[in-house]
């Protein structure tokens, strides 16, 4: 073997890291991934405090049967997180309830994501925490996924903030246009309501041409601003990103986003006043007073040098991260799985084929007593189901490393998670697990729920189409011959996915 | 994750030209070496988080005999959990909760109720029910886990957790029954006792164990009823007798 040929085996592994670093710096993966599971987190949580509307008090309530005072009594010796805590009024409880149904809306719809993570995962540790034997598995998810979820970019597709983003870029596009028309290209507007048709449009093409070079240029505005939007506050001076002060100064009042940096004065006042009554320790103070400060870093340095060093900088440590808790997130799953899947195997239950019969016969999981009977009447079904559970939880990791078994060891878990909602009478731990499982859906398969959901909006909703507003698609378009299909996705999907 | 990054790949990507002009690359040196700094102590802090659940998670063995502490406080309190669903064995005994009262009725005579199975109750109200509440599938049946995991088997408690675990139960089975009317209108209930019964669940049909299905009782110590042992305001019932 010649110096050359082993140079080169050095060089692949090296070149495929490199790779790999510039992936992760570069782009939050998974953005429908993501979203899906903050839409799923937070709508489970969200049903799950409905539901639980009327025995709220019982529950969580500061004189319920496991009242503040002994709650007050355990916290004291496991410090875990809860604003309940700071009060035992029932005033206080009440707001917070509201606040944490109202935080997980928003972060479902994807309004101010970023933001609305952290007050999510505050609603979520608070009740949880207040009351800790009220909980089971289901539970048990949520408090972790809600944690991980603050690190993550989840906002990027299906949220009211890509929406924004993409309202503003149309804002901005529309004032490119109306340069390039007053240079002389007339019919503007045609362009805009039908832009693929040939021909006519023949002028647009060089046009198109400049667009494609500048395609690079704005997959990274795109990513910088995505954070911009996400924490909130700091899409002030968007518009001034590559654009001449004369050109954007009107359009910039109609973009400039004014509730993101109220939304963070109110959170810093908050913060103060917390930080001042002495109740949360160094470490809470640590993480709340520090994502504080990073949004408020993010919205300065977007709004002086937008295009900047340091702004790059903070997208690429916002990938970082994002993409470390992503992983965290799948190891968590898999963890789970194969937590369960093992230590079933140890058990005689589940080596005799009878497990599955045992917990249809517990009065708290037998919803239906005839079904449970009816399965009971078939040992070699049960013993069928016992085995594949088994074999499926065990499984289930090491089929990540191939995408078609992965998918239908996948399908088969989200399908035992359905029936274990209805049959045991666990409908918010299945919707958690199952919520959890989606983490490892695979793109193409997400994109066409997100087009169902799109067309399902359309078909309940027809009067808010888009462009009922006279505003033209713009970005979907204006890359000429093939539109890129993730935004035009967003443009359809919206918030409704 | 190899599938994962498959389902990505399959979106748009940047156009190659400039590819390299995107993340750490995209930045002069000064600002490689935080990213660089960064890029480590995140991949480090996620390691050693997925390492600590796994400990946590994980049977008792030579690593968490010896750094079991360390692993512990990183867990505890915020990234608990437990995933033994049902394993290594399915619980194979119905437990049911049951408790009776002494109350004191309208014209003034005293006299003890007959039990009320109170976990029975709670598998009627999860019955046809597509939407169980936490309080009729985990409220009395984790306290009543947590009770037993506080005492004894004489009953003594065992520190904090044990007071804690007896005022919670006393505290449920006082709601419960107060839901229940025992006595009849106008009676006031100032004692309460609390027992459990276990009972094996059958084997299946096909199956040729022979398994013992008669119920064992735990009797708890009849308990007075205070004030402070009635939740959500319903106070007005007990506090005659309270003195």
């Amino acid at each position: 073997m010649s110096r050359l040929d082993r140079l080169h085996r050095l060089e692949r592994p090296i070149a495929s890291l490199a790779r790999g670093i510039a992936r992760v710096t570069a782009t939050a993966l998974g953005p429908y991934q993501t979203a899906v599971i903050r839409i799923g987190f937070a709508a489970t949580w969200l049903l799950f405090l409905l539901r639980e509307l009327p025995n709220r008090h019982e529950m969580y309530g500061p004189d319920g049967p496991w009242n503040w005072d002994m709650a007050q009594q355990l916290i004291a010796n496991n410090h875990a997180f809860t604003v309940l805590m700071w009060s035992d009024s029932t005033f206080w409880f009440e707001t917070v309830y509201v606040l944490a149904l109202l935080s997980s809306v928003l972060l479902m719809l994807g309004w101010r994501t970023r933001t609305m993570s952290v007050l999510f995962m505050v609603g979520v540790l608070s009740l949880q925490n207040r009351s800790i034997f009220m909980g089971d598995g289901g539970d048990n998810v949520i408090h972790l996924m809600s944690v991980y979820l603050v690190l993550t970019r989840c906002g990027q597709v299906w949220s009211l903030d890509a929406r924004r983003l993409r309202r503003a870029q149309e804002a901005r596009a529309r004032g490119e246009r109306s340069g390039a028309d007053e240079a002389g290209r007339p019919g503007g507007g045609a362009d805009e309501a039908g832009r693929p048709g040939g021909g006519v449009d023949d002028t647009a093409q060089p046009r198109d041409g400049v667009d494609d070079t500048a395609q690079p240029w704005d997959v990274v505005d795109e990513a910088e601003t995505r954070d911009g939007f996400d924490s909130g506050h700091s899409r002030d001076g968007f518009d001034d990103s590559g654009h001449s002060r004369d050109e954007t100064d009107t359009r910039e009042d109609e973009t400039r986003d004014r509730v993101g940096p109220v939304l963070w004065w109110i959170l810093g006042l908050a913060l103060s006043v917390v930080t001042f009554m002495g109740e949360l320790g160094w470490g809470w103070l640590l993480i709340f007073w520090g994502l504080w400060g990073a949004h408020g870093l993010w919205w300065a340095v977007e709004r002086r040098a937008p295009g900047g060093e340091l702004r790059l900088l903070l997208d690429v440590v916002a990938n970082l991260v994002h993409n470390a808790a992503l992983f965290v997130i799948m190891a968590e799953a898999c963890l789970i799985y194969a937590t369960a899947g093992w230590y079933k195997i140890q058990g005689s239950r589940w080596q005799d084929g009878t497990a599955v019969y045992y917990p249809l016969q517990l009065d708290s999981f037998s919803p239906w007593p005839a079904l449970s009977d009816a399965l009971a009447a078939h040992g070699t079904l049960v013993m069928l189901v016992t085995y594949g559970t088994v074999a499926v939880q065990v499984a289930f990791p090491f089929t990540l490393f191939n995408r078609r078994i992965k998918n239908v060891l996948l399908a088969a878990m989200v399908f035992e998670h359905a029936v274990i909602a209805v049959v045991l009478g666990l409908p918010f731990f299945s919707l958690a697990m199952i919520t959890a499982d989606a983490v490892f859906l695979p793109t193409s398969f997400l994109r066409r729920v997100g087009g169902w959901a799109a067309r399902a909006r359309g078909v309940l909703l027809p009067g808010r189409r888009r462009g009922s507003r006279g505003e033209p698609r713009v970005p979907g378009q204006r890359r000429g011959e093939e539109p890129d299909p993730e935004s035009a996705e967003q443009a359809r999907v919206g918030f409704t996915a | 994750m190899d599938a994962y990054d498959k389902g990505v790949s399959a979106r748009p990507q940047p156009a190659p030209p400039h590819a390299s002009r995107v993340g750490i690359a995209a930045l002069s040196f000064r600002y490689q070496l935080v990213a660089a700094l960064a890029l480590g102590t995140v991949a480090l802090a996620a390691c050693a988080h997925l390492a600590m659940v796994f400990l946590h998670v994980a049977p008792s063995n030579t690593v968490t005999k010896q750094h079991g502490q360390a692993i512990d406080q990183w867990i505890y309190p915020e990234f608990e959990q437990n995933w033994k669903l049902f394993a290594p064995n399915p619980l194979q005994q119905n437990i049911s909760v049951q408790a009776r009262a002494e109350v004191r009725t309208a014209d003034g005579t005293t006299r003890t109720t007959g039990w009320y199975d109170l976990s029975a109750h709670d598998g009627a109200a999860i019955d046809g029910n597509l939407l169980p509440s936490h309080t009729q599938q985990n409220e009395l049946r984790r306290a009543w886990d947590f009770y037993v995991s506080s005492h004894d088997t004489e009953n003594r408690p065992a520190g904090l957790r044990g007071d804690l675990s007896e005022r919670y139960i006393r505290r449920i089975v006082v709601l419960r029954l107060d839901g229940e009317n025992p006595g009849g209108r106008g009676a006031v209930i100032g004692r309460v006792q609390v027992r459990s019964r276990t009972a094996n669940v059958p084997p299946p049909e096909w199956s040729d164990e022979k398994i013992d299905t008669r119920p064992v009782f735990r009797e708890l110590p009849w308990w007075s009823v205070t004030p402070d042992d009635v939740p959500l305001a319903r106070a007005t019932k007990v506090e005659v007798t309270a003195r």
